[in-house]
């Protein structure tokens, strides 16, 4: 049998911030139902690619394609040089779920409004049939409580949750977490990512941006490291972060290790 | 010594008075939310010529004296464009374009400090620009607005008083009328301060009232 075309593809990505080039030239392909964590040092676009996919962030060059479908093909004509139209891309748009560091909640609504938001706006789904899947993915969540209370009633790691379940609620053919966990107080860290790995495991695609190795080690079907705007390595958790070859990424991962080393007398001890 | 028949007989020049000043608030407070929302908006829209536009509006009649505002229009503007300008239109006009520079004022930056965050949340989503302004953008940012907008307004009801400049029969021009053939500008002056303390008072409260409501639901 042939196999299929991947869920998302990426091809000579380019990005450019006024003057400075940040992605040179990206290639990446992601396999439906595949976990791929992005990982690199600051300033080395991992962020910035995972913003294109979604075209937050306007690509100067490359093409995108979600599910067979472009949204993003380089048309210098354009105004905004994508010759794929608004309308087009709103609607792919509203086939990935985003999540972001400062989960962004929309402060004016409570919980299930949040999550509810998605779909009854821009899908025009029917408001009981919404609001019973809501609460599912609340209650999944673990937020049953919690779903009649606005964002500032409640914590980092409940908002996160919440968050994510407002990007479910969409059906995303793709999940997109930028660093899902980095705002986040060091006990709540770990509910944030429970409920990542119980989504991994329903087989969502979901591309990952984290500074947790030790996370990104345990969820990741691949890790890709991005230096200075390209893929540097690209491989499974067990190669890149334990036998790494590229030696800025051997540095990178390197600290980590030290890290772990200096913690462990007193984990050992504790 | 203070004599309060002067006003008592001459109450109707009063009210009518106080009649005109209230209904060219209103209209001007209603006009010059439309401008502003225009005016505000288009420098929201991220083109160079339609933000060039709104700062250029906002400059010009934020910097130039309603007083001379008023004056241009009711005695310059005629003179330049050849055609008459009644009372009515140049003090409605007048207030309205002035008021419409502070409204679109409020109305930017009221967006604008919407964090970066709810626009990248609502794209993500697949909003248009349009849900992403009513659903997500507006809601957060009128709440905001609210007290600089009743505390312009406040300013809008006082500064109709410069109409009776160009001879609009408000309450300071019907009370100087008054004055003029009564000479007891005390009593007369005084009743028109008493009556704008009584109309602007309750609504300073109401205004700060909404201050405290718009602070709670941030």
């Amino acid at each position: 049998m042939m196999k299929s075309d991947p869920l998302l593809k990426i091809e000579g990505l380019r990005l450019k911030f006024g003057q400075r080039e940040v992605l040179k030239g990206v290639d990446l392909s992601v396999e439906k139902g595949e976990v791929v964590v992005l990982i690199g040092a600051s300033g080395s676009g991992k962020t910035s690619l995972l913003r294109c996919i979604n075209l937050l962030n306007m690509p100067s060059a490359g093409r995108i394609t979600i599910g067979g479908e472009a949204i993003y093909e380089l048309d210098p004509s354009a105004r905004d040089g994508n010759g794929v139209p608004a309308k087009t891309v709103n609607r792919i748009r509203s086939q990935t779920g985003m999540v972001f560091q400062q989960f962004n909640l929309f402060p004016h609504m409570t919980a299930l409004e949040n999550v509810m938001e998605g779909p009854v706006t821009v899908k025009k789904a029917d408001h009981g049939a919404t609001r019973k899947e809501a609460l599912d993915l609340l209650s999944q969540m673990g937020l049953e409580e919690h779903v009649g209370k606005y964002p500032r009633q409640l914590s980092g790691g409940q908002q996160q949750r919440v968050a994510i379940a407002r990007a479910c609620a969409m059906h995303p053919q793709v999940m997109l977490f930028d660093e899902p966990t980095s705002a986040l107080d060091p006990e709540l860290v770990g509910e944030v990512m429970k409920a990542m790995v119980d989504l991994a495991r329903t087989g969502m695609t979901m591309v990952i941006v984290t500074h947790e190795l030790g996370f990104a080690f345990e969820i990741a079907d691949r890790v890709i490291f991005l230096d200075l705007g390209t893929i540097a390595e690209d491989g499974p958790p067990k190669e890149v972060l334990l036998r790494p070859t590229h030696p800025r990424l051997k540095s990178f991962v390197g600290r980590f290790h030290e890290t772990a080393d200096l913690l462990r007398p007193f984990l050992e001890g504790g | 010594m203070f004599d309060i028949s002067v006003i008592l007989q001459n109450w109707p020049l009063f009210w009518n008075g106080l009649l005109v000043t209230l209904f060219y608030s209103a209209i001007s407070i209603g006009a010059g939310l439309v401008i502003g929302l225009i005016i505000g908006l288009i420098q929201l829209t991220g083109s160079r010529t339609l933000t060039v536009v709104g700062r250029v509006y906002v400059e010009i009649f934020r910097n130039i004296p309603l007083l001379v505002i008023l004056l241009w229009i009711y005695y310059a503007f005629p003179i330049f464009a050849g055609l008459a300008v009644t009372k009515f239109w140049a003090g409605f006009a007048g207030l309205s374009l002035y008021a419409g520079a502070f409204y679109a004022e409020i109305l930017r930056a009221g967006v604008q400090s919407i964090d970066r965050g709810q626009t990248d949340a609502s794209t993500a989503l697949g909003m248009t620009y349009g849900q992403r302004m009513r659903r997500v953008i507006l809601p957060q940012a009128f709440r905001r607005m609210i007290p600089p907008l009743a505390g312009q307004s406040i300013i809008q009801i006082k500064n109709t008083t410069l109409m009776s400049m160009i001879t609009v029969p408000d309450l300071l021009y019907q009370a100087s009328y008054v004055s003029s053939f009564t000479y007891r500008p005390m009593e007369v002056y005084t009743m028109v301060g008493v009556m704008f303390l009584v109309l602007l008072v309750p609504l300073t409260f109401l205004s700060r009232k909404l201050e405290t409501i718009s602070e709670r639901v941030k």
